[in-house]
């Protein structure tokens, strides 16, 4: 589990981010710490599914992307 | 005049000067101010951040645009935006108290594949190696980015670098690849690629793009920008006011003729209501991260944030806080429609003075508090980034997004328009010292001697706002130019700057607030410098010289002229040949691509946004807006170019010192020198000899003691004259997609940097690959050695107003303008120069020994801020091209 999969990682730019909970810098690729909490992205969404090129399907029907933020998508299953 | 010994000189000296030698020690700016707590640290923050791109809006674009095929193109663009919109992610930071940003990030942007999917492909890529084949990548691979400061100039870990200065998570490339590869044969780009070979001629324009004697397409890369924004309607009616107006007009012109008016006012509906779901979004975030605080202040400050947002979701601004936070809505909304660059916020201090007005009279609001949030927007506005291929943003941009901000002019009435709140504006600048909004002061002798004065102050501070801007000879221009269109005396009052220096039209627009109606002026027009993007004259004269062929790839550009250029004139009359062709041709094509652009996407944030597109229901891709004649003609190296005509002149035909053949073997021999790609200098000091150097000497002297611009000096003058008048004339000839003459246009930008790369040494001594001289009427650098004033009759030896611009940068040393009395004399020679029927001066108060230091030390000057053509960047993000030609220009050690 990394910062950059956590709910409370505010990411400023590719690399690296602020906590939202105690507004520490910390790097997106770094080990994240025992306040984790899974982020709303697709790979934890119950309707994606993931397909052989590092990408997947969204409802069986769109392409969509493991990583991709789905905070803003009102279909998300998690 | 110059002359090799003194370029030796200077190779010692390291920098060209004027007047007495500095003080051993290098010169600090005078003035030092610094921000407030809030912008102090957001800045830090900026510091520190790189530029990230991201894939959420284009996937979200991409995806709605499939489910919509066959839906009208309008609508369905409308639909895909409002999906882009409705799905980024929210991102707010603690301290901050306006809202909202283009994508995730701090830096954040992202590609926009609809308009252009090539550029970020990889470079083993089979679309990549078309692009190539076409020329399109010409410009990318001549430009250099600068390799500090924000910019992600590698791949690393888990980021990949895009075109020098993005980075994009590893995880999203295979998102971005098959995102990209829907949109081939589809976007903008490809489409109009199919459509621009129908062109008479189109390989000639082939050749120019790969000989990079055009830097650009116009279409596809920067469709929008160069333009000034109108906030009117939003402060007006608010989100749920326009929408409103949609509702009414769509009943008045369902059925009726001209259906297109149905499909506009449906897609500016629904675009608004992805807007409303992208400002409630962030509402959302900011209700979250106040549920996270502890901290009292900054929870309240949340909670304040998600307050104000969900009333601007729906209304309009009840204070001058909301309106500031709404005018920055709608300036990243339009930004997120489109790539853009320099979209301006115009005369903002205006625009916003009543409810600024209304707030101080009521006591809600102090001069403090208002510091703090025009500090918070210059962050925001210098936070922007705008995705683009390296050729364009690193050759023509330098990393800037060019919005300019401008202060001063007049009113309706034909007053002053200065008020306190640009007082303020000016203030915010210096305290908050970053690259953006840039800022224009638009002088005119009724402005109030305290608000030219504080103007001069921030000038002082060294980082190159605000620009000079003669109120008069805009007018001037705009008054020959949109006169058919209905511009009149009034209207022609409420101009201000698009990008860094181009001219554009506004209106006044009649705000009701507070029980008054105030006129606030705004952009009427759509984007300019659209059209041809920048010709090199230096590199026209060159395969005028070679008889159509670019010497440095061996291929034919033009026809063979076959004219043996045994007199003067008969080398003007190729000259002028050449250069019509490359015109003809290239506004031709990129007529085709931007029709293509509003076919597949047209703007509709924008198009609702400028009057009178609301009221006729047509979008800026069919007229809609009250003044389209924006279509120019973009040239770069025009002294370059005069100071070579008058080299010629001299010394082959005059005085017949040599021979054309002879000429031309020097400069195939580059006078002896290694070139710059060689040397890795790209300007005339510190350049290195190769072993047959004195084989040149003689003539390589006698080119660089040939008559220079910025002398006062006829010879070289009335050389630069002619081509002025015959290029702005000449630009009458060719017609715009909307059929409008089109005029010219005279910035570099940062093109003078690549485009001298690709250039081979000149006849005015300049050598290969060196950077051209800068703006348009600014002296190569080294070689304006009279004095300023001296420089000013050179630049002022045509009428300025037949030009949509020209361009004027001095670089002068802090301790010529030091203290008041400095200041007065630093006033009175800007006066002196606009008397003259200047158009624009901008300053770098600066020691150039400081800049070299900066070059060599790179980590002890983040902060350090240079102006470049029209604009002000970091030193450590510019690329070397052009750090170079700042180094070389000529420092002034005195004023008379």
């Amino acid at each position: 589990m990394k910062h950059y999969d956590c709910k409370y990682f505010l990411m400023t730019d590719v690399f690296k981010g602020i906590c939202k909970r105690d507004k520490t810098t910390i790097f997106a690729d770094d080990a994240a710490c025992e306040n984790f909490e899974k982020a709303r992205k697709c790979k934890n969404c119950n309707n994606f599914t993931t397909t052989d090129d590092d990408l997947g399907l969204c409802m069986n029907k769109f392409m969509a992307y493991p990583e991709m933020n789905a905070i803003t998508c009102n279909d998300f299953n998690g | 005049m110059a002359s090799i010994q003194d370029f030796a000189q200077c190779t010692t000296d390291v920098y060209n000067y004027y007047g007495d030698k500095p003080e051993v020690d290098i010169q600090e700016r005078e003035i030092n101010k610094q921000p407030m707590t809030r912008a102090e640290k957001e800045r830090r923050l900026y510091f520190e951040t790189k530029s990230s791109a991201s894939v959420e809006f284009p996937y979200w674009y991409t995806r709605r645009w499939e489910e919509l095929e066959g839906e009208i193109p309008i609508i369905r663009r409308a639909e895909a935006l409002k999906s882009g919109f409705s799905h980024l992610t929210p991102a707010l930071l603690p301290g901050e108290i306006i809202a909202m940003r283009k994508a995730v990030y701090l830096r954040g942007s992202y590609p926009m594949p609809w308009l252009s999917e090539m550029f970020f492909l990889a470079k083993e890529d089979e679309l990549y190696k078309e692009a190539q084949k076409m020329g399109k990548t010409s410009a990318d691979e001549v430009t250099t980015m600068g390799q500090g400061g924000g910019n992600v100039t590698k791949s690393a870990g888990n980021v990949i670098s895009i075109a020098g200065k993005f980075g994009l998570r590893k995880e999203e490339m295979p998102a971005l690849l098959k995102i990209a590869k829907k949109w081939f044969n589809k976007s903008v780009d490809d489409v109009g690629h199919k459509y621009e070979q129908l062109v008479p001629d189109y390989q000639t324009k082939e050749e120019i793009m790969r000989a990079v004697i055009c830097m650009f397409d116009s279409g596809y890369t920067l469709p929008q920008g160069r333009e000034v924004m109108n906030y009117y309607y939003p402060l007006q009616y608010g989100i749920e006011g326009i929408k409103r107006i949609c509702h009414e007009k769509q009943d008045q012109s369902a059925g009726y003729p001209d259906m297109d008016r149905l499909y506009f006012y449906k897609a500016v509906h629904s675009m608004l209501e992805g807007m409303q779901t992208w400002i409630l979004n962030y509402a959302g975030e900011a209700r979250f991260m106040a549920s996270l605080e502890d901290d009292p202040v900054q929870k309240a400050e949340f909670l304040e944030i998600a307050e104000r947002l969900e009333w601007l979701s729906e209304n309009k601004p009840r204070n001058f806080h909301d309106a500031l936070q709404l005018v920055w809505i709608f300036h990243v909304a339009v930004l997120n429609e489109d790539a853009i660059s320099g979209l301006s916020p115009g005369r903002l201090g205006q625009v916003l003075y009543p409810f600024w007005k209304n707030d101080m009279e009521n006591g809600n609001l102090t001069r403090e508090k208002t510091l703090e949030l025009l500090e918070a927007m210059r962050m925001k506005f210098t936070e922007l980034d705008c995705f683009a291929s390296m050729g364009v943003v690193g050759g023509v941009l330098s990393g800037n997004t060019f919005n300019n901000l401008c202060i001063g002019g007049l009113d309706k009435d034909g007053n002053s328009a200065a008020n306190e709140l640009e007082m303020l504006i000016l203030e915010s600048a210096m305290s908050c010292a970053t690259p953006q909004p840039t800022l224009s002061l638009l002088f005119d002798e009724k402005l109030p001697e305290e608000f030219l004065m504080k103007g001069i102050e921030c000038t002082k501070i060294g980082t190159g706002y605000p620009a000079w801007v003669n109120n008069r000879v805009a007018m001037e221009f705009l008054l020959n130019n949109f006169k058919n269109e209905g511009l009149g005396l009034e209207e022609a009052r409420a101009w201000s700057i698009g990008g860094c220096l181009e001219t554009s039209p506004g209106s006044w627009m009649p705000l009701e607030f507070d029980g008054q109606t105030h006129y606030i002026p705004g952009g009427s027009a759509p984007a300019t410098s659209v059209g041809v993007h920048f010709i090199s004259l230096p590199k026209v004269l060159e395969a005028v010289l070679f008889d159509g062929i670019d010497r440095r790839t061996g291929r034919r550009v033009y026809p063979a002229h076959g004219s043996k250029l045994e007199t003067y004139e008969e080398l003007w009359t190729v000259f002028k040949k050449y250069f019509s062709l490359t015109v003809e041709v290239l506004t031709l094509t990129n007529n085709i691509q931007h029709d293509i652009w509003g076919k597949i996407s047209p703007s509709i944030v924008n198009s609702m946004l400028k009057p009178d597109c609301l009221d006729t229901g047509k979008d800026i891709s069919h007229k809609g807006c009250r003044y389209n004649r924006t279509f120019n003609v973009e040239i770069c190296g025009g002294v370059n170019l005069a100071n070579s005509l008058a080299a010629i002149k001299k010394n082959v035909f005059d005085d017949r010192n040599f021979s054309m053949e002879t000429l031309k073997l020097a400069i195939e021999a580059n006078f002896g020198y290694h070139s710059a790609l060689e040397s890795g200098s790209f300007s005339l000091t510190e350049q290195v000899k190769t072993d047959n150097y004195k084989n040149w000497l003689k003539i390589h002297k006698l080119c660089l003691d040939a008559p220079k611009y910025g002398n006062d000096d006829k010879y070289v003058d009335n050389i630069f004259r002619e081509w002025q008048h015959w290029f702005s004339g000449m630009c009458e000839k060719y017609r715009s997609l909307y059929d409008e003459p089109m005029y010219s246009c005279q910035i570099s930008v940062s093109t003078h940097g690549p485009m001298g790369a690709v250039t081979l040494a000149t006849p005015d001594g300049r050598l290969c690959g060196t950077t051209f001289a800068d703006g348009s009427v600014s002296a190569y650098p080294g070689t304006d050695r009279n004095g300023p004033y001296a420089l000013f009759n050179s630049a002022t030896c045509y009428n300025h107003a037949l030009s949509q611009n020209s361009q004027l940068n001095m670089k002068i040393h802090p301790s010529v303008v030091k203290g008041r009395e400095g200041s007065r004399k630093f006033l009175e020679m800007i006066k002196a120069y606009v008397r003259k029927g200047a158009f624009h001066a901008q300053f770098n108060i600066v020691d150039s020994r400081m800049l070299k230091d900066a070059q060599k030390n790179p980590d002890n000057y983040r902060g350090l801020m240079v102006r470049v053509a029209g604009f002000t960047q970091y030193w450590v993000e510019l690329g070397k091209q052009i750090q170079d030609e700042v180094i070389a220009r000529t420092e002034y050690e005195q004023l008379g």
